[in-house]
């Protein structure tokens, strides 16, 4: 047969553009975090401004470091390797244009409304409706446009880097679509429809596997590409590749779970997510010994090459990771170090060493490439940007580490009769606020490094000399025959089938774990459910959810000694039913808030929330001061509450039609007995009120013996959705 | 083993991408036997916590809190009950109340008032008592178990049986110290 020899160029435009973006929102997503970094060490930086506030930037800094930083960077290494490895110019170039700006535009929406508080509470899934339909439209176009290139390829088998990308966007498609399901109650608001146990579930279902899929095998896919072109070296095991490849993609989806060990979660899901989690130490590790081991035969690079010592740093971050990550998993490991500064440790040697440097890796590989410059301006600059940044990477994780460690120790001190040795909680956090301090210092040698590289890089692009695309020759694809060839070779050259596996692989876990969960509010004795929210504390709930407490305070309780001597018994399931969304939380800045209600009067609240130093000289919590002025939307609320309704709350047609009539009682109540109590007349209508009677109903919503229960069914009626 | 041609090392296999090749290394050892040992450790442990009988977490709270109990019960027996006799002088015992007054200003304040007259709580300094007589024990219980439904922590499980006398001691030694702003008088009058 004769093959025909084809011309074609690469379009290495894009590439261009995503890094651009890359070194842009990473400055932006590194200074933010920055920011709340030095809010945490000394509060007074919330400047008693909503949208500069700790717990609206932090999802920002989050958001922008997972989905701008990270994910123009594999854009950017994605495009440019898949070409190469394809032999082939990417699919279209209107989609590939569509799908830059359309990230972009994506990356500003969040920039604007997660500081306004438009968010759904739920990590990295903050952003709200219309914004997660355009990023699953924007993912499509990503997907149309990468699975054309493969279809439209001139090589036969596809190399590893491809399958890890495949997997990359088929899972990212369907975590992002399950965990969205969210319905609409206003152009910026709404409620997903799952409640409780149930959003927590699927939440850190997306959440682990964000950092699986969006944090890993995309990197590791990068990673088979930029390591053996940089060092010029094949890779060390193919076979190691087939089998660590299809372990992590079957492993990875099961080990949600890990991020609630001891929580209301059925203990036979918690106990699956921590096996799994350890079952993908190996699997992990074996993409680390195949990047490592690449380089055997050029170790010398890596005393020379700032590059090599990029990725390969990267790698051992990696590594570390994912030991650390199966370690934290482990029950008893994970009753010291949950909710602790430990897992924000843990996270930032995985975002930092692990995809930071191998983004800087592969940007230095390709500037001078892109730019027609011979190698980048200075070695002498990428290196201080190397031992730079480490230092810093390595002061926060020991420092956050140490953090963790310490507080979950005092957390747990008790003697046998069941004292606390640090009753107080803030206790607990000045005992770490010099690490905290540390953490910054670390922040900011990694910024230097980031400043220097981009010195470094504007003064290589400026060297550069104009480079016309290079016209490509490859012959056309015909597929030959490869029946003496292994199966998974075969698999290699059927770019569907291999697709279509790979999405089984992931939906089999998926499946197993939340599926028996989706049901589960159904099956709670009648004597255990609780009662739904009133109007007003529904309205509060979403001030709460709105100022992002989450990020500081968790409400689950723990099975476990010390949680509940501190806080009480343990959360239940049914306590959390009917909450859209979950609000469990993941890190302990402040205490639990599961049963705060009544702990305190209202005014001690009223006061707290205007000024936490007042109640608590030695609180570290930002004030919310706008939250006595700013007024509350009681119109919202039968919209909200039949929103509430529809996705299964028991509340009336009455509770439902009168919602904005009742809260506005129920606020009047609250705001005349704090105005004879001291506080300010006129709070009635304001925010402030509405988060108190939420946060004064938390573990009081028990059928029997609630204060509010009247207040579900204004004027003093027979309670319908109580007692069945 | 070294006869199988798969075992062999760096045997660069044919494929190249880009001039990326590719060796067929073996899979290291060690690397597998971690992966088998994590999967047997899965096994057995799945085995023991779903049929095997092993504790479940709340099984092991509730053996902690029970232990915790019987410590506690223990430890009340072997204390003798103090009657308002023997602590009727500790209000007059300047250490005691200093103690007390330390702990007061951390613990207290934001709702009583740094000397006690009263904000969010009521007032600690005037002869009316909601709770009790005003005197040590009636205090002390006070401070011990709150008052929950009105916003009065309870501290027993808080402090040291030494600081609640200590802090009931500091309350007890305020009366008629008639601070500026206090707040008027809730509950019964209980004379001097
Ligand atoms: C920067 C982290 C942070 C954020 C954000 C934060 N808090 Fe706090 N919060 C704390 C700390 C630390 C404490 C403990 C010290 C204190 O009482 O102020 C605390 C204490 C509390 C308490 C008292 C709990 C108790 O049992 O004593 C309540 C109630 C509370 N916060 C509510 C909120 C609400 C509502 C929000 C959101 C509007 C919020 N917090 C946001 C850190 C935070
Ligand atoms: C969160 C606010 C708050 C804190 C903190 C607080 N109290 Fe109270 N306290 C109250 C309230 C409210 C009452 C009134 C209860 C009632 O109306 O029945 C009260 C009542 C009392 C009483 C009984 C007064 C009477 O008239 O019978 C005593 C004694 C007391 N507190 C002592 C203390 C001590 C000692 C501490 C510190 C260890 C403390 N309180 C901390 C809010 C608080």
């Amino acid at each position: 047969m004769e093959r025909k020899l084809e011309k074609f160029f690469y379009d290495d435009n894009i590439v261009k553009m995503f890094i651009m973006a890359t070194l842009f929102w990473g400055g932006a997503a590194f200074l933010v975090g920055l920011i709340i970094a030095l809010q945490l060490a000394y509060w007074p930086l919330n400047l008693n401004l909503d949208f500069l506030t700790f717990s609206r930037l932090r999802p920002l800094h989050t958001n922008a470091a997972i989905f701008a930083f990270a994910g123009n960077a594999i854009f950017a290494g994605i495009y440019h390797s898949s070409q190469r490895l394809l032999k082939t110019r990417l699919f279209s170039d209107f989609l590939t244009k569509l799908h830059f700006w359309g990230w972009q535009t994506i990356i500003l929406a969040a920039l604007i409304t997660l500081p306004l508080g438009f968010t759904q509470g739920k990590e990295y899934a903050e952003l709200e409706w219309p914004i997660d339909l355009m990023i699953t439209i924007i993912w499509v176009v990503f997907a149309v446009n990468f699975f054309g290139t493969i279809a439209r390829r001139r090589e036969q088998h596809l190399y590893v880097a491809i399958w890890f990308y495949i997997a990359t966007i088929v899972t990212v498609a369907m975590l992002h679509v399950v965990n969205s399901i969210e319905i609409p109650v206003s152009f910026l608001q709404s409620y997903p429809v799952y409640a409780g146990v149930q959003d927590a579930l699927v939440q850190w279902w997306y959440g682990h596997n964000a950092v699986a899929f969006f944090l890993t095998t995309p990197f590791l896919g990068l990673m088979y590409y930029y390591i053996p072109k940089a060092v010029n070296r094949p890779i060390y095991s193919y076979r190691l590749s087939i089998v660590h490849f299809w372990a992590l993609v079957f492993i990875y989806i099961w080990a949600g779970p890990h991020h609630l060990l001891y929580t209301a979660l059925p203990e036979w899901s918690q106990t699956l997510g921590m096996i799994f989690s350890v079952m993908l130490w190996a699997p992990s590790w074996g993409g680390m010994i195949n990047g490592l081991l690449t380089l055997r035969g050029a170790w010398h690079l890596l005393r020379t090459e700032p590059i090599v010592q990029f990725l390969i740093a990267a790698v051992t971050f990696y590594g570390m990771a994912t030991f650390e990550g199966p370690l934290l998993s482990i029950k008893s490991v994970s009753a010291l170090g949950h909710y602790t500064d430990w897992i924000i440790g843990h996270v930032h040697g995985g975002a930092l060493g692990w995809n930071g440097f191998l983004a800087f890796g592969m940007i230095y590989y390709l500037v001078p490439r892109l730019w027609g410059a011979d190698g980048m301006y200075s070695k002498k600059l990428m290196s201080y940007h190397l031992w730079i940044a480490l230092t810093g990477i390595l002061l926060y994780y020991i420092s956050m580490v140490s953090a963790g460690i310490t507080q979950g120790l005092m957390w747990r001190a008790i003697s046998p009769t069941g004292q606390m040795t640090y009753p107080d909680f803030v206790q607990t956090v000045n005992a770490i606020r010099p690490l905290y301090w540390v953490r910054v210092f670390g922040g900011l040698l990694f910024i230097t490094g980031y400043f220097i590289g981009i010195y470094n890089i504007w003064k290589t692009i400026a060297m550069g000399k104009k480079v016309s695309p290079v016209e490509q020759q490859a012959y056309a694809l015909t597929f030959k025959d490869d029946s003496n060839e292994n199966a998974h070779r075969k698999l290699e050259g059927l770019g569907t089938v291999f697709t279509v596996l790979v999405l089984v692989s992931v939906i089999v876990g998926s499946v197993i774990e939340i599926l028996p969960t989706l049901s589960i509010h159904k099956h709670l004795p009648q004597d255990e459910q609780i009662l739904p929210y009133t109007a007003l504390e529904q309205l509060g709930r979403d001030v709460y959810v709105t100022e992002g407490c989450y990020v500081c305070h968790s409400q689950m309780i723990r099975t476990y000694t010390p949680d509940v001597i501190r806080f009480g018994p343990s959360s239940t399931i049914a306590e959390s039913m009917y909450d859209h969304p979950f609000q469990w939380g993941s890190k302990r800045t402040g205490p639990d808030l599961a049963r705060v209600g009544g702990k305190y009067p209202d005014l001690w609240h009223y006061r707290h929330m205007v000024d936490p130093r007042s109640m608590n000289n030695q609180s570290i919590m930002p004030a919310y001061g706008w939250l006595e002025t700013k007024k509350a939307d009681f119109y919202s609320l039968r919209k909200k509450l039949s929103v509430l309704r529809t996705l299964g709350v028991p509340y009336t047609d009455e509770q439902v039609s009168q919602a904005d009539i009742w809260a506005e009682k129920q606020a009047e109540e609250v705001a005349a007995q704090l105005e004879k109590d001291g506080a300010p007349a006129g709070l009635k209508d304001k925010k402030i009120v509405a988060l108190i009677a939420y946060l004064q109903c938390l573990g009081k919503k028990a059928k029997t013996g609630t204060d509010t229960s009247k207040w579900n069914n204004f004027p003093f009626k027979k309670v319908a959705g109580g007692e069945q | 083993m070294s006869d199988n041609p798969n075992d062999k090392y760096d045997v660069v296999l044919d494929h190249e991408y880009d001039g990326i090749q590719e060796l067929n290394n073996p899979l290291p050892m060690w690397w597998l036997w971690t992966f088998f040992g994590t999967i047997i450790f899965a096994f057995i442990y799945w085995i023991h916590y779903s049929v095997g009988g092993g504790m479940s977490l709340d099984g092991h709270l509730q053996a902690q809190l029970q232990q915790i109990e019987e410590q506690k019960q223990l430890e009340a027996k072997n204390q003798p009950q103090k009657n308002e006799a023997d602590l009727e002088t500790l209000p007059k015992n300047a250490a005691v109340v200093a103690q007390g007054n330390k702990v007061f200003q951390m613990n207290c304040a934001n709702c009583h008032g740094d000397k006690g007259q009263g904000g969010i709580g009521p007032n600690l300094t005037d002869n009316y008592w909601i709770h009790g007589d005003g005197k040590m024990t009636s205090v002390m219980a006070t401070i011990k178990d709150g008052v929950l439904e009105k916003g009065m922590p309870s501290w027993g499980p808080i402090f040291k049986p030494e600081e609640i006398e200590a802090l009931a001691a500091f309350v007890v030694n305020l009366r008629g110290s008639n601070p500026a702003n206090a707040k008027a008088p809730q509950g019964e009058d209980k004379g001097s």
